[in-house]
């Protein structure tokens, strides 16, 4: 294990240009351009609305509303297959396997870049979402900067639970990419996943899907919520679902008879 | 010293019938080793089984020295390899998919420049590897096994995919790696031909089994005692019985005599006891080696 960090930097390296790496940058900035776009569109509302209390929490809610439901699941199944498919697209294990490497070394490598990515791809949402803010403001000119205080620690700290609640899907996921050499199985299984997760929302078990608890975590918190509330804390969950997955990936990577 | 020794290797895909039965390698250290088969032989599932790539069912692999189970890392550290085709990250330069392998393998900087140089690569070190020729893939492919300049080289058929001038490159890059780096080599190809002029040892895999290693002038000599002196004669059937009193492995065949090879006094003699016993000698000559239809005989 004193070779991961080099093993990293050589699984970083594969990022570069890689459509996963665009995947995260574009996902990322895709809702804060829209809501940005909005603004600058209705901007008539925008003199009462920053001045609002409530200006930056409301703004963290709609913003995180297709997140939460949709690009933040979509992100882990697509960003996740795309690097786990680089190595099959390229003819890559073959080479990864005869590298001086032990194969826990190659597998939680490969596993950290993606948590990095996913990591980056929530940072890099958050910026956007302040830069929503703070664009119109420098473009319009019109009226103050908002005078409500932006509450960071716990904007952060509410990101930090949507990191953990999207770990199982991001797991499974892995799971599956280093699995199937075609890349829609994995694709394909994530999508179906996160349907049923949807579908499965007011059902009193619908907690118990893995790929539901960004859906969970988001609507928890809305009032109008028609999600049956979970018996035990869905982040432990996230987390112990994400544990499984990681350790059942490593067990199919390790015993995978041909490695490349 | 055996820079790859294997005993009694075997392997088989699940639900197939054919596979590997038996393999005991023996490749020296310093040498060439061509590795030859037809499609299908089992060369690449062979080779994969050395790297760890695929697990065999039974026997045992040593790499360098060492028991490849126990000490897979450290052999690897000084085993460079290419298996079928080249495994490039094509959204990446040439010059940074050997850098990625740097971090890896810890080797100067400057090596990569010197690599890429090495292959013939230099002018398009800043291109992406998707715009590549299949020629320049194979080239890159060997430079990352040859980046960390390894003291064993497993190459898979190098020459696929390269023009005429390009097989002749590699076959000189090949020698020169061989010559300056003491680099022991093996590699496989289905023809002999091809291989000839560069290596110094034979494998011939067919079947699944190993049909002859050893020297490329074991194999010379083999094919020397087989045949290498043909006759004609007016009359066949008395020639053979007076031929076969000196050179019991004489053979009749539908269009003539074989023998193996004589010294020039030996075939004198010879001529002149047909003379002397009445029978017309109109064709005594000796065959060019034909390495290649001994082969073709090992792997049918
Ligand atoms: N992944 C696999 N699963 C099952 N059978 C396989 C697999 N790969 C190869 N085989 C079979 O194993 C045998 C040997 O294949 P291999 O690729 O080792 O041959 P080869 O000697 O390298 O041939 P070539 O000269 O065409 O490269 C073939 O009969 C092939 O069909
Ligand atoms: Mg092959």
């Amino acid at each position: 294990m004193s070779d991961f960090p080099a093993a990293f930097r050589c699984e970083w390296r594969k990022t570069k240009r890689s459509l996963g790496l665009w995947l995260v940058v574009v996902g990322a900035f895709f809702t804060p351009a829209i809501v940005t776009i909005a603004r600058l569109i209705n901007h008539a509302q925008l003199p009462a609305l920053y001045a609002m209390d409530s200006f930056w929490s409301a703004l963290w809610k709609s913003s995180w509303e297709s997140m939460a439901v949709f690009f933040l699941p979509m992100a882990a199944i697509l960003m996740t297959g795309l690097i786990g498919q680089l190595e099959f697209k390229n003819n890559g294990w073959k080479q990864v396997h005869t590298l001086p490497l032990g194969r826990s070394t190659l597998f939680f490598a490969k596993l950290a870049v993606i948590l990095v990515l996913m990591a980056l791809f929530l940072l890099l949402f958050d910026v956007g979402i302040y830069l929503s803010a703070i664009v119109p403001w420098l473009i319009l000119h019109a009226f103050a900067y908002p005078q409500a205080p932006l509450p960071l620690d716990a904007f952060s700290q509410q990101t930090m639970l949507y990191f953990v609640d999207c770990l199982p899907i991001v797991a499974a996921q892995y799971l599956l990419s280093l699995h199937f050499r075609n890349f829609l199985v994995p694709i394909g299984t994530g999508f179906m996943a996160w349907v049923a997760a949807l579908a499965a929302l007011s059902w009193k078990f619908g907690y118990l899907v893995p790929y539901a608890y960004t859906l969970f975590d988001y609507l928890q918190g809305s009032a109008n919520a028609r999600v049956a509330a979970p018996l035990i804390d869905v982040h432990l969950l996230a987390a112990a679902y994400a544990l499984a997955f990681v350790v059942g990936g490593y067990v199919l990577f390790i015993a995978r008879r041909q490695k490349g | 010293m055996l820079s790859i020794e294997t005993h009694g290797l075997s392997h088989s895909y699940p639900n197939s019938a054919s596979g590997l039965k038996d393999i005991d390698l023996a490749v020296p250290q310093g040498s060439i080793y061509g590795f030859l088969g037809p499609n299908g032989a089992g060369k690449s599932t062979l080779l994969r089984v050395l790297l760890g790539l695929i697990r065999r069912q039974r026997g045992s692999v040593s790499l360098l020295g060492k028991p490849f189970d126990t000490q897979r890392i450290a052999i690897l550290r000084e085993v460079g390899s290419l298996i079928e085709t080249p495994s490039l990250y094509e959204h990446l330069t040439a010059r940074e998919n050997l850098a990625l392998l740097r971090e890896i393998y810890r080797v100067p900087q400057t090596w990569i420049s010197d690599t890429l140089h090495l292959v013939g690569l230099a002018d398009s070190a800043d291109k992406r590897v998707g715009q590549f020729s299949l020629g320049m893939k194979q080239r890159l492919g060997i430079a990352i096994a040859v980046l960390h300049r390894p003291a064993l080289l497993i190459l898979d058929e190098p020459t696929n995919g390269l023009d005429p001038n390009g097989t002749i490159e590699m076959r000189e890059l090949l020698k020169k790696l061989h010559r300056e780096r003491e680099t022991t080599i093996l590699v496989s190809s289905h023809v002999l031909a091809e291989m000839e002029r560069l290596i110094t040892h034979v494998g011939i895999l067919a079947g699944g089994r190993l049909r002859f290693q050893g020297t490329l002038d074991a194999l010379r000599g083999a094919e020397d005692a087989r045949c290498c002196v043909t006759l004609r004669t007016d009359d066949d059937e008395h020639a053979i019985a007076t031929i076969i009193e000196e050179q019991p492995n004489a053979r009749r065949h539908a269009h003539g005599i074989t023998l193996p090879a004589l010294a020039h006094e030996q075939m004198a003699r010879l001529n002149r006891r047909l003379v002397e016993r009445g029978i017309g000698v109109y064709e005594l000559g000796r065959r060019e080696r034909d390495l290649e239809a001994l082969f073709m005989e090992y792997i049918q």
